[in-house]
């Protein structure tokens, strides 16, 4: 039974991973990922760690991939036509470090396996478990758990203030209500070099800096 | 017999979840018709009341009309994402529906004692969570395949709005977390099962819950689009939302995730905060458990109906600005106050 579920999520997680690289659409390789993710945390459920596999579901499905989702739906990422290859050295690179990945895996098998230690029951183990899990954080690894949300608050800080600063209007545009920004020179040729910035507040204002009538003004309707 | 073969368990489990389907598609159907019912009534209408005796037999009516009606699928959709949108939200909406605890232990003739829960596991609140959060991709994506300006906005708006509200609802349910020491949902609706059945987090003094549960009820009603939150289907600005170009039983598929996310929503603020099914006289007759659950659920659907007939839409900018300016800091308020709270203790462990 569990060998049949882990067959069937193991193929699931290496399907999806596959069709992730091979799709030209960006919105289907999303959606590969999706799957990758959530067979990942089905294999999780079988080793008996169940909360790693609800934090898995929560925050790469639920959170990360949504935003990438969202990402490529606003952008409208048309599909991908095949470029000439600019980057080819990196094709070497690729099948180099998945050798060096593929090596490593097999050497913590080969190691494992040389222990002789016999296979643990893992629905027995505790160590996946809420409570443990909250234990060890708070307890023996309390430091790193703190660096790491002192890490999480300055890389949200950073985050706002790039944001922040994407937003600001330069200073040589001039706002005009219920029109569009305009560069200043646009009203007027003659000041391109001058960088002070006409500010108006209202159409009335704006419709006298550009030279022109107010078309809001009632007492020029009859 | 033996009852505890794997083999006759998994059997059990797959008719136990089956009956549950179909025990919450029924709920669900019956909701949509007091919805029209009493949505009727608030604008002094009659609502549906031919099909059968007082409109009874009206949802199976529906059900034949959707199962008759043709579907057609837009020319220059994205087909395969099409199709697989309205399987996400209703798969998604039925899979968190089978750890709800809905009755106490029975006792049956010949079986022995059963705890009327489908599944009990550590992390089930997580699980509910989580499920829910991919629930989002069933209305973002059916909003983008149908290549339609209305439907790609409406999916747009309802990602932005899920992405917002799920913060907010996570954290309102700290709280109750904190104080109850788990994540089962079971053993958090035996712990309130004091005072005669009447011990419920809401009511505790020990485990001042009002905040989290105001805010989660909030968060709720934005997380299943319902007004007056309903603008990723505002149909004045964007004619159905995401669901625009769906026919026939796919627009059957997500109405029903609608109303099963709603469902969703309810189980779970009368598991954590009204108690479940506790209430007076549930210690000796069990399956008073299971009237009681039903009651409160009941109770909080017919809040939504009650509130979709009372209140007008939100603006976008005034929900992002509220989502995020006030309920998320009470939300973090709540928690704040929850720990202090327990760790003062100030009026001792009431069991």
């Amino acid at each position: 039974m569990v060998a049949l579920l882990f067959i069937l999520f193991a193929g699931l997680a290496v399907g999806c991973a596959l069709s992730m690289v091979v799709q030209r659409n960006p919105l289907y390789s999303a959606i590969s990922l999706i799957g990758v993710f959530i067979s990942l945390a089905s294999l999780y459920v079988m080793l008996a760690a169940p909360f790693i596999a609800a934090v898995q579901i929560i925050v790469y499905a639920g959170a990360i991939m949504v935003l990438v989702v969202f990402v490529i739906m606003l952008l409208n990422v048309e599909e991908e036509v095949r470029r000439t290859l600019r980057l080819r050295f990196l094709i070497p690179t690729a099948v180099l470090l998945a050798a060096v990945l593929i090596a490593e895996a097999a050497f913590v098998i080969y190691s494992v396996q040389s222990e002789g230690k016999p296979l643990q029951d893992p629905s027995t183990s505790e160590v996946g478990l809420t409570a443990s899990i909250g234990t060890g954080l708070f307890t023996t690894y309390l430091l790193p758990f703190e660096i790491t949300s002192v890490l999480l608050l300055m890389a949200i800080v950073g985050a706002m203030t790039l944001a922040r600063r994407a937003t600001q209007i330069p200073d040589n545009a001039i706002i005009i209500p219920g029109a569009q920004v305009l560069p200043k020179h646009t009203i007027d040729p003659n000041v391109v070099e001058d960088p002070t910035p006409v500010i108006t507040h209202t159409t009335a204002e704006a419709a006298e800096a550009m030279g022109e009538e107010d078309p809001h003004d009632l007492s020029k309707i009859d | 017999m033996d009852w505890n073969s794997p083999l006759v368990q998994v059997i059990l489990r797959l008719v136990a979840i089956t009956v549950a389907f179909v025990g919450v598609l029924m709920i669900v159907a019956y909701t949509v018709l007091a919805e029209r019912r009493v949505l009727a009534f608030i604008q002094g209408r009659l609502g549906p009341n031919r099909v059968g005796y007082g409109g009874l037999l009206q949802p199976f009516a529906d059900l034949l009309k959707f199962i008759l009606k043709e579907d057609i699928v837009p020319d220059k959709s994205t087909r395969f994402v099409y199709f697989l949108a309205p399987v996400i939200a209703i798969v998604c909406a039925l899979m968190t529906m089978i750890v709800y605890p809905f009755g106490p232990e029975i006792t049956l003739p010949w079986i022995g004692h059963i705890q009327l829960v489908i599944t009990r596991f550590d992390v089930a609140l997580l699980y509910v969570l989580g499920i829910t959060s991919v629930g989002v991709y069933g209305i973002a994506l059916a909003g983008w395949s149908s290549n339609n300006k209305y439907s790609l906005m409406g999916g747009l708006r309802s990602s932005a709005q899920l992405i917002s509200y799920e913060l907010s609802l996570g954290l309102s349910l700290v709280g109750v977390i904190l104080m109850s020491g788990t994540l089962d949902l079971y053993a958090i609706v035996e712990q309130q099962s004091g005072w005669n059945g009447m011990q419920w987090n809401l009511f505790r003094l020990d485990r001042f819950q009002l905040l989290g549960f105001i805010v989660y009820l909030i968060s709720a009603i934005a997380e299943t689009n319902r007004v007056p939150f309903d603008l990723p289907e505002a149909e004045t600005e964007l004619v159905a939302g995401f669901h625009t170009e769906y026919s026939a039983m796919k627009f059957a598929l997500f109405f029903m995730a609608e109303y099963v996310n709603m469902l969703t929503v309810s189980m779970l603020a009368t598991t954590l905060f009204l108690g479940g099914w506790n209430g007076p006289g549930v210690a000796s007759i069990p399956i008073l458990g299971v009237f009681y659950f039903l009651i409160k659920v009941i109770f909080f659907l017919f809040l939504y109906i009650w509130l979709r007939g009372t209140l007008p839409r939100f603006r976008f900018d005034q929900l992002m600005n509220f989502g995020w300016k006030f309920l998320l800091p009470v939300a973090i308020l709540n928690i704040i106050f929850s720990a202090t709270w327990a760790y003062f203790n100030v009026f001792g462990s009431m069991n």
